[in-house]
């Protein structure tokens, strides 16, 4: 009977029966308000990001030497066997399922460009090659949510100080890497935080520093601190360019009907395409 | 469809464990490639395939030499942004061209391997691309006509 009652009341949204549970109170959702005239103006007292950033890949290189994350050493074990394997022409294939590099790989690892847009209320960072490579740092002074959904860039909010962006992100999933090289990173595992500062080179206005803070307690014995260098460029072969991971494990090609379409090709287990035979 | 899918499923499984030799395509390391050394491959483009993360160019090799068998190579290189940033277009290697390529070659050895650089037969004209020589800021960019 109690499981009948049960059904009538979902199937009648919350039209119940005598014994049911109280449904959940309701909170109303937060209204963002609309931007005026004078948001939009101050944003030009922001310092000016525009162009397209790339990173300094040398630079990435180097601190797997210089840098290395104060790993547990259960995660150091780890690590020093991918960084062997790809010494020795093995490379742990560790962005090869088209997943987004995500945070904070992005802006350890990335071979690729970015752009920053400033909006009202709202930092966003876009980037190239995992189809949906985007991060919102959200500057309207809100907080975190008490528990956020976990995602692959984590909930950012930011502040100005002065002409550097400090961001704070938690909320990111356990599956997202602490990324030293394109095959060496270990999965954060949780209750990872990460505090970023992000401002131009005083020396060079069109050099951008990140500086990140990783606080990652299942793998990291401290926090490991870390910057990352990024070049503005501003002629237009640098524009971003739309990266979809996956077209790689495709080709173009035509059915029956002579209609365009995409046609999977084989890889290996690695990623790459398979070699001909 | 289905065989590509399970070896994609197999490639998901084995993030952050030990890769089989096999290169990767997105966002990897090169060191599958033997950057120690290359081999030069002279024929057709068959295919240039340019896309992401890794564009390809198949190559029938027409001419033999000791471990580098005649037949249909595939050589890759990097995104098609990284491409472009380095001067490279989407037709500037086209189908049906005689060109001879310097290919790091995998080291498991089989038809395939990166790209040094791709000499056209016709024009002379050679090609190559490094985005680690793109680190300093306002590069002027020029692009191959």
């Amino acid at each position: 009977m109690r499981k009948l009652c049960s059904a009538i009341l979902v199937a009648f949204m919350g039209l119940g029966c005598a014994h049911a549970a109280e449904p959940p109170a309701k909170v109303k959702s937060v209204i963002n308000p609309p931007p005026t005239a004078k948001d939009w103006a101050d944003l030009a007292k922001l310092p000016d990001w525009s162009g397209v950033w790339n990173p300094k890949i040398t630079d990435q290189d180097a601190q797997v030497k210089t840098n290395m994350p104060p790993w547990t050493p259960k995660a150091n074990e780890y690590i020093q066997f991918q960084l062997a394997e790809e010494r020795a022409g093995r490379p742990p294939p560790l962005f090869t399922n088209c997943l987004p590099e995500a945070m904070p790989a992005w802006m350890l690892v990335t071979h690729n460009s970015m752009e920053v847009l400033f909006t009202p209320g709202r930092v966003t960072m876009l980037g190239e090659s995992d189809g949906a490579r985007l991060r919102r740092i959200y500057t309207d002074g809100r907080k975190h949510p008490e528990d956020p959904d976990p995602t692959f860039h984590g909930h950012s909010i930011g502040h100005w100080e002065g002409d550097t962006l400090v961001v704070d992100t938690i909320g990111v999933l356990p599956q997202t890497l602490i990324a030293v090289s394109e095959a060496a990173g270990h999965p954060n595992n949780g209750d990872m935080h990460i505090k970023e500062r992000i401002h131009l080179d005083p020396k060079n206005k069109d050099i951008m520093l990140v500086h990140l803070e990783i606080t990652a307690p299942k793998v990291l014995t401290k926090t490991w601190t870390t910057t990352r260098i990024f070049f503005r460029q501003r002629a237009r072969i640098y524009d971003i360019i739309e990266g979809v991971c996956q077209e790689g494990y495709f080709k173009p090609d035509k059915d029956k009907h002579g209609n365009d379409i995409f046609v999977p090709i084989p890889h290996a287990v690695g990623g790459n395409r398979e070699p001909p035979k | 469809m289905k065989s590509s899918s399970k070896k994609v499923v197999a490639s998901a499984a084995f993030v952050g464990l030990v890769a089989g030799a096999y290169p990767v395509a997105a966002h990897h390391s090169t060191t599958m490639f033997d950057r120690e050394k290359f081999i030069v491959l002279e024929g057709t483009v068959k295919e240039l395939h340019w896309t992401n993360p890794h564009v390809a160019i198949f190559i029938e090799n027409a001419v033999a030499k000791p471990g580098v068998p005649d037949g249909l190579w595939v050589v890759e290189l990097t995104s098609p942004g990284n491409l472009v940033r380095s001067g490279w277009t989407r037709t500037l290697i086209k189908p049906g061209e005689k060109v001879a390529v310097e290919v790091h070659q995998l080291r498991d050895g089989s038809k395939g391997g990166g790209l040094r650089k791709i000499t056209v037969a016709s024009t002379g004209q050679t090609f190559n691309y490094n985005i680690r020589d793109q680190e300093r800021p306002n590069l002027e960019g020029e692009t191959y006509k």
